[in-house]
């Protein structure tokens, strides 16, 4: 039970995370490779503000997360667009994101160093004791945040003008542009949106972990199979991946082996590719010819 | 005019005098040691172009075959005492076979998902190293892995290693070469680009891309064997994700459609990682810039350059063909 417990937190990070890979892919098509490093950069970026710089812990988050959306948006700009003006293979966008996730990771070895940076919770580090089970502080946060987050997520798809295109551009990309919506400024929303949940999601669990340069490459990929899990482009099914992951690794990690824990999750993956690569909660899509 | 260039044999014979004379030439051991690695390095891409830029099954899980088959020809070696050259063959036996395994759910994927499950693999691979302590002895690798030994004779010299390596790389260029033009390298060609169509031509595709991953693991494997008793240990930490991308660097800077373009991309990468050295942390940004760029401006990567060097040439020696375009570049399409 205290293994479901230690998988909830885990698993709203993977939850945000994999949101951001399905928004990308679904309306832009393309796996964004340094969706990981968005992480990493908030993470950063938060910590910079709020330590070195002395702003609260909210006003830390929120501009990093801005600034998250604006690497988003220039991410978009400068290697998306020429790659869809040439026509590229799509293998060919995965390894320019792949560029993208090195050039950040090694400037944000430049800038910050290679020592891991501790950033202390928020909310302390107490531990909370409800009967047998324990919990930090800090997990109640991350939960709480995530879950506000993927509401405020849901509002913005269903209610918001900008919201309403993306999900026309995921829907339908030519269908989309034909009616009016310019599809690049679509292109541009996601790849924002998704570097901002990133960047929180970087945020909330920085003070579990340290912040290194490198803790975006194992977020990432764990986001992704989480994406993958839960039918990589469905909203819902990203949020539902990420706790199933979340939980399953916590649950297999304590029980059978922690060093394993990590092949424990690419195992899953390859078995949900393999069986029901739509995901587990979408429609299978069969591929028209 | 490249095709009437292959029955010449004057610049053929310069090149392999060359390949074979510069030991002699550079007494520099550590630039010896270099082009070794670059050596051992291409026998990996080769495979990879073969299963990516042939098949166009992504993979970027190579590490993972290539440690493999450094774990398995060390072990055997210190092991059972297995003489080299039977350790290296069942290191890629074994190496095949695990890309046996992996190409069997990889098959029906595609796109963003192929990738995944092909690191996915590459870091399981990882993790087992890590993790099955007893016989892979866990982080901290093997070391002391036997030099290659055959015929009576030992090699323990950068130059000895450089005649070795040059000559299984000679083979496996010249094994691939012979694949990718036959009727194996085109069905390749036909399930990359459009496996749906090559089914129903009749053409057992799920057959063909489980073979690819096994022959391109069988290079990343004999690959893999020699690297081991190259460097004399074999440790988790030289088969991680990274290396993968370095791999598929590789192999996009050089061109992933054909052969050759394993080799530059293997050299060009790797001299570049040396003469970049003094930049230090700034080398690696320099890479993932390389990366995109080569990326959105050279999608053929340098071996694509050559249809266009050798169009500008015939162009400049025979002005009278202005019109023609009998050059096999239209796509930048080689089928070497």
């Amino acid at each position: 039970m205290q293994y479901l417990l230690n998988g909830l937190p885990i698993g709203a990070t993977y939850a945000l995370i994999a949101l951001g890979y399905s928004l990308i892919y679904a309306s832009a098509g393309v796996l964004n490779w340094a969706q990981g490093d968005m992480a990493m950069l908030g993470a950063y970026l938060a910590y910079t503000l709020n330590r070195i710089v002395g702003l609260g812990f909210l006003p830390s988050m929120l501009a990093a997360m801005a600034c998250a959306a604006l690497v988003g948006t220039l991410v978009e700009r400068g290697v998306l667009r020429p790659l869809r003006r040439r026509a590229s293979p799509s293998i060919n966008l995965i390894i320019a994101t792949l560029g993208v996730a090195i050039i950040a990771r090694n400037l944000a070895l430049i800038v910050w160093g290679p020592d891991p940076q501790l950033f202390p919770s928020p909310v302390g580090s107490r531990i909370v004791s409800v009967g047998s089970l324990n919990l930090l502080p800090q997990d109640l946060l991350i939960v709480g945040v995530a879950i506000f987050l993927m509401l405020l997520l849901q509002y913005f798809l269903r209610f918001t003008r900008e919201g309403k295109a993306l999900r026309a551009v995921a829907q339908d990309r030519m269908a989309a542009s034909l009616m009016g919506i310019v599809v690049e400024r679509s292109d541009s929303v996601a790849f924002a949106t998704s570097a901002a949940l990133g960047a929180a999601a970087g945020i909330l669990i920085a003070p579990l972990f340290f912040v290194t340069f490198n803790m975006g490459a194992v977020i990432g990929i764990k986001g992704f199979v989480a994406a993958v899990v839960g039918g990589l482009g469905n909203i819902p099914g990203a949020i539902a991946g990420g706790f199933v992951l979340g939980l399953t690794e916590a649950v297999a990690g304590g029980k059978i082996s922690s060093g394993y824990r990590d092949a424990i999750s690419f195992g899953v993956l390859i078995l949900v590719l393999w069986l029901r690569p739509s995901g587990l909660f979408s429609r299978v899509n069969r591929a028209k010819v | 005019m490249l095709d009437r260039m292959r029955g010449l044999p004057w610049w053929k014979i310069a090149g392999l005098a060359l390949v074979l004379l510069l030991p002699l030439a550079v007494s520099n051991r550590y630039y010896l040691h270099v082009l070794n690695l670059v050596g051992i390095y291409s026998l990996v891409v080769i495979g990879l172009n073969l299963l990516s830029g042939y098949t166009g099954q992504v993979s970027m899980g190579q590490a993972g075959f290539f440690g493999v088959g450094a774990y398995v020809s060390a072990l055997l070696m210190m092991r059972l005492n297995v003489p080299f050259v039977v350790a290296v063959s069942a290191a890629t036996l074994v190496s095949a076979l695990c890309g046996v395994v992996i190409g069997i759910p990889a098959m029906r994927l595609s796109g963003p998902y192929l990738v995944m499950a092909t690191v996915g693999f590459g870091e399981i691979m990882r993790l087992i190293m890590v993790n099955w302590v007893p016989v892979t002895m866990g982080a901290a690798g093997l070391t002391g892995i036997p030099l290659p030994s055959f015929l009576g004779m030992q090699i323990s010299s950068e130059r000895g290693f450089y005649y070795l390596i040059c000559a299984v790389l000679y083979l496996a260029t010249l094994e691939a070469l012979r694949l990718s033009n036959s009727k194996v390298g085109r069905t390749f060609l036909a399930i990359r680009e459009d496996d749906l169509a090559a089914g129903a031509m009749g053409v057992p595709t799920d057959r063909y891309k489980v073979a690819a991953f096994a022959i391109s693991a069988a290079y990343a494997g004999i690959a893999g064997a020699l690297y081991g008793s190259f460097a004399g240990v074999a440790s988790p930490d030289n088969f991680t994700f990274d290396v993968s991308v370095l791999l598929l660097c590789m192999s996009v800077v050089g061109g992933n459609r054909t052969i050759y373009g394993a080799l530059v991309g293997a050299l060009a990468l790797t001299v570049f990682s040396e003469a970049l050295r003094f930049l230090q942390g700034y080398r690696l940004i320099v890479y993932g810039a390389i990366l995109l760029a080569t990326v959105i401006f050279m999608p053929q990567g340098l071996s694509g350059l050559a249809p266009a060097v050798a169009q500008v040439f015939r162009r400049m020696h025979f002005p009278g063909h202005k019109g023609q375009n009998g050059v096999a570049g239209d796509k930048g399409e080689t089928c070497r």
